[in-house]
């Protein structure tokens, strides 16, 4: 193991190098399984926000050691929000930095662009990426209720990057647009707003 | 980490009615101008969409996959016989899983990866039964007589029927009240039923056969496992019973669920006896299941874990009746709120059940009507000038008439106010991340409804010649009582989002003084508003005593509805005078923590964040309301650390707080949860009374926890004062606060952290 690790913005005209490698450390080091359709979500449309970190000193088809992937878009019509989908570092490069480094790669990314909130969530068991947001100065918002596949629960973790951002207005929706539960039950009566990425 | 999930990543996309035509050149022709990894979209393409998609030819998302060296059959069938002989061992292994299954479905999990998962199951439910008849093991022989061991086709075929009835009257109530999808609950079928069709009366006498039949068996099966046979299919019809009853709301009987109960222990006694058959199970019926999603891992759960929860769900559906006994609105919300706060939270289908409950046929508890609920509210916390009750337009038909004029403005109240109203008890029936999300949003909504009764109680006030009330400095003003009520509700919201956010975990350790001190801040305001409430009540009472002399009958009823609203108005005092010492004490205690370094921090001096962004983005459910007005940002900062008072004051008042606290919390305790009526009664509700003392105690001793790190922190301090610089000594102390559900958190909402000599 290096102490040289590289760090990379993604770049599109690799995506043969790094896709799949991609994919192999995410789905190794993440509960949710992605399609490549996911990937190519954010990698074709925010490619510069995403980095790689690499160890030039493995075989070289086997380099790729950490990544992060985000978006930058405004939410609901209101402020720019980063959202950082994923993060993974391989087990063995653990606690060397690695996903600090990315993270904050990515966040300034985002801030160059004018982001003015970052958004994400992560397992609430996920203790040690849990350290990391708040080390950087996200707070939890709010936990949602078996989130993920696996049943596990989630933190949202934001960040605000310029003053005012909460009250910037975004576009109301109907909240129930999207529960997929009986069409023919009751009208609910709860203000239930579900939250979207 | 993104959630690969439909559900929670946007809104479903309508597709209308499309004319078909083939474009497989053009499109071949296209893609062959594309490089590897372009995406081509139109700008409806959404996360939605690129996280719905599965890969054909990938073994984890392509249901139909078959890999290399497999073949068709192998890939999609189980050549597990459901025919074969069981031994009653078997049996019961097979009854055990399926239960245990039954229960991860009820915790949230889907069918298929659940009860759908068993070949037996499979077998009676697919193709779909057109008869119970139908529903067999061995479907393709119509001989009865080839069909096998009874044990197989009349005891294990009843108890998995029976199995399935009751799943339908679970999925049945669940889906027609308001759950999250996933979230609370999977619904999906998979173009399967779940025998919805067939009566109860069918499976009932199905299990009577089978328990009849186990009881002939005396010397051919072992006597312990006969009982353990016996005792589940005991429980299958206790609980077709039970959840056959609930369908009918009206019914008060715990009868059955009573009945269930002892059979969960004994089934917890005879798991032992049962002899689990794995391949009895399969993952690969997901490939036939009627689903967008890819096969997922079979969900295990411990058969104690699954008995715990049915226990639970029994014990939880045998209290909720206790909600029924109805004395005002007021005992209700502590009644629903008590038991809705049980932990482990009762499960969904007791929380779907509770929202039939309490709205069934647009009445509340299906016999009182919304205008008499808000209205019994109204009387309970403002009585507000009887006139704006009493008056109704059915009786007075001059429009001119003031009173015709009330009733039209009354009636507009009620049908603004009626749903928001009836929707705080509803919130109670949400899993508890939902609780504090809608309480984030409905105060918003409370803040405009304010607003809106303020207009009213002006033209209201005219109408009725409400006297003012002079005030010491000379000055007069008027009851205002729909916004005063509507005020009362939204700063209960406000205390709610704050110590919800506690009991979720949500504030950062630094984070705590500040929030302390928020709470305190929120508490002093409601009392204050309480206050003022008060002085309305007791000048309107005393009014009335001087009619009272004439010994109107109606004066008379006013003055004991009064004098109710007082002792309202008092427990309601005492309960958040309670809360606000308590907040004040740990807000000291943890301003003191700071100042010597040994609270921990989340944040780095790295952060992108400020304190103040930090505070804004905290501040964010509460920043588009207009009263209580948002604590501007340099105020908060001084408060809560307590700029310019001295350690040896804050000290003080963290131990005069404290002190405080733990009297208003007994005063509480002493008082009960239920309010009394006017002629005495209260509620029969011993269960949820249980509850709602244990919650009580266990905040008295994290009062008692808070004491004795206050005290440790003076000790340190006057220590200190000895050694000669004591200003840059530290103070030899480490803290811990302890997580939700640690056994040193006595209370969710009051995160008391432990202090202990440093090492």
């Amino acid at each position: 193991m290096s102490n040289e690790l590289t760090y990379i913005r993604y770049n599109a005209a690799l995506e043969n190098t790094y896709v799949p490698a991609m994919r192999s450390l995410i789905s190794q080091e993440l509960s949710e399984p992605y399609s490549i359709y996911v990937y190519r979500y954010f990698l074709y449309q925010w490619g510069e926000l995403c980095y790689l970190a690499m160890d030039k000193s493995r075989p070289e088809n086997d380099q790729m050691v950490g990544v992060v992937v985000s978006k930058l878009e405004p939410h609901r019509g209101g402020p720019l929000r980063g959202y950082i989908a994923m993060l993974a570092v391989r087990e063995e490069y653990r606690g060397k930095g690695i996903a600090t480094r990315l993270v904050r790669m990515s966040i300034d990314a985002m801030i160059e662009r004018d982001a003015d909130e970052i958004a994400l969530e992560t397992e609430i068991t996920n203790t040690a990426a849990i350290k990391l947001y708040e080390r950087l100065g996200f707070l939890r918002s709010k936990q949602l209720h078996r989130y993920y596949l696996n049943g596990n629960s989630a933190y949202r973790l934001v960040l605000y990057l310029k003053e005012g951002v909460g009250s910037v207005r975004t576009t109301a929706f109907d909240p129930y647009s999207a529960i997929p539960g009986d069409p023919l039950g009751p009208v609910p009566l709860l203000q239930g707003n579900r939250e979207f990425v | 980490m993104l959630p690969n999930n439909q559900v929670r990543v946007s809104s479903m996309r309508v597709v209308s009615q499309t004319v078909c035509s083939d474009i497989t050149d053009k499109f071949t022709n296209a893609a062959s101008k594309l490089s590897t990894g372009q995406l081509v979209k139109d700008e409806y393409f959404t996360l939605f969409e690129a996280v719905g998609a599965l890969e054909i030819m990938d073994s984890k998302m392509d249901s139909g996959y078959i890999g290399p060296g497999e073949n068709q059959a192998q890939a999609l069938e189980d050549d597990y016989d459901v025919t074969r002989k069981l031994t009653p061992e078997e049996v019961l292994g097979i009854m055990d899983e399926l239960l245990c299954h039954e229960m991860a479905w009820h915790m949230g999990h889907p069918l298929s990866q659940t009860l759908f998962t068993s070949l037996y199951l499979d077998k009676l439910l697919w193709p779909v039964p057109k008869t119970v008849e139908e529903a067999r093991f061995n479907r393709a022989n119509t001989d009865r007589e080839k069909e096998g061991s009874p044990l197989l086709h009349v005891v294990l075929r009843a108890y998995c029927l029976a199995l399935v009835k009751a799943c339908d009257f679970v999925h049945d109530r669940i889906s027609h009240e308001y759950y999250y999808e996933e979230e609370d609950f999977v619904t999906q079928l998979y173009n399967r039923t779940l025998l919805s069709q067939f009566d109860t009366a069918h499976f009932v006498k199905l299990i009577d056969q089978a328990i009849s039949w186990i009881d002939q068996q005396e010397g051919t099966i072992d006597n312990k496992l006969r009982d353990a046979i016996k005792s589940r299919l005991s429980l299958r019809r206790g609980l077709l019973h039970a959840l056959d009853e609930d369908e009918d709301i009206k019914t008060k009987s715990t009868e059955h669920f009573t009945t269930c109960l002892p059979h969960v222990s004994s089934l917890s006694e005879s798991g032992s006896l049962g002899k689990r058959i794995p391949e009895a199970f399969s993952e690969k019926i997901q490939r036939k299941l009627a689903s967008t999603v890819p096969p997922r891992p079979i969900v295990k759960i411990s058969f104690e874990d699954a008995l715990a929860h049915l226990k639970r769900l029994c014990q939880d559906a045998i209290d909720l009746r206790e909600v029924l006994d109805y004395r005002g609105p007021h005992n209700f919300r502590v009644a629903i709120w008590t038991l809705l706060s049980r932990k482990p939270q009762p499960s969904v289908y007791i929380r779907a059940l509770t929202q039939a409950l309490l709205v069934n046929n647009t009445n509340i508890l299906g016999s009182i009507s919304v205008k008499e609920f808000l209205y019994s509210d109204l009387t309970e916390l403002v009585f507000p000038s009887s006139v704006l009750l009493q008056s109704n337009t059915d009786e007075t038909e001059m429009p001119s008439d003031p009173r015709f004029q009330i009733a039209r403005h009354m009636d507009g109240f009620v049908k603004r106010f009626g749903q928001p109203f009836v929707d705080t008890y509803r919130c109670a029936s949400l899993n508890r991340c939902r609780v504090r999300r809608t309480l984030c949003h409905t105060v918003v909504d409370w803040d405009q409804l304010q607003m809106e009764a303020e207009d009213l109680d002006e033209q209201l006030r005219t109408l009725s010649h409400e006297p003012p009330l002079p005030l010491p400095n000379g000055d007069t003003t008027y009851s205002y009582p729909l916004s005063s009520w509507t005020y009362h509700q939204k700063l209960c919201q406000f205390r709610s989002i704050i110590q919800l956010g506690f009991e979720l975990s949500i504030y950062s350790p630094e984070e705590l003084p500040g929030m302390y001190w928020y709470l305190s801040h929120i508490c002093s305001t409601h009392l204050g508003h309480i206050d003022r409430i008060r002085t309305f009540i007791a000048s309107t009472a005393k009014r009335n005593l001087s009619s009272l002399i004439g010994k109107k009958r109606h004066a008379l009823e006013q003055q004991l509805a009064a004098q109710r609203s007082l002792r309202l108005l008092e427990r309601l005092t005492t309960q958040i005078v309670a809360v606000d010492a308590f907040a004040i004490s740990l807000h000291a205690l943890y301003v003191l923590l700071v100042r010597h370094n040994i609270l921990p921090t989340a944040s780095s001096k790295q952060a992108y964040s400020s304190e103040r962004l930090r505070y804004e983005l905290r501040m964010k459910p509460f920043l588009p309301i207009s009263l209580p007005e948002l604590v501007p940002y340099e105020e908060f900062r001084r408060e809560a650390v307590l700029e310019g008072d001295s350690d040896t004051i804050v000290l003080d008042r963290a131990t005069r707080a404290i002190s405080e606290a733990r009297k208003a919390w007994e005063a509480t305790l002493a008082h009960g949860p239920f309010l009394a009526d006017s002629d005495g009664k209260v509620n029969k509700a011993p269960a949820i009374e249980e509850d709602w003392k244990r919650d009580i105690k266990d905040t008295m001793k994290a009062c008692i926890g808070a004491s004795i790190a206050i005290e440790s922190v003076k000790k340190a301090l006057a220590g200190r004062k000895d050694s000669p610089d004591s200003s840059s000594t530290p103070i030899g102390l480490r803290i811990e606060i302890p997580g939700i559900g640690s056994k040193a958190r006595w209370h969710d909402w009051w995160a008391v952290p432990q202090v202990s000599p440093a090492k």
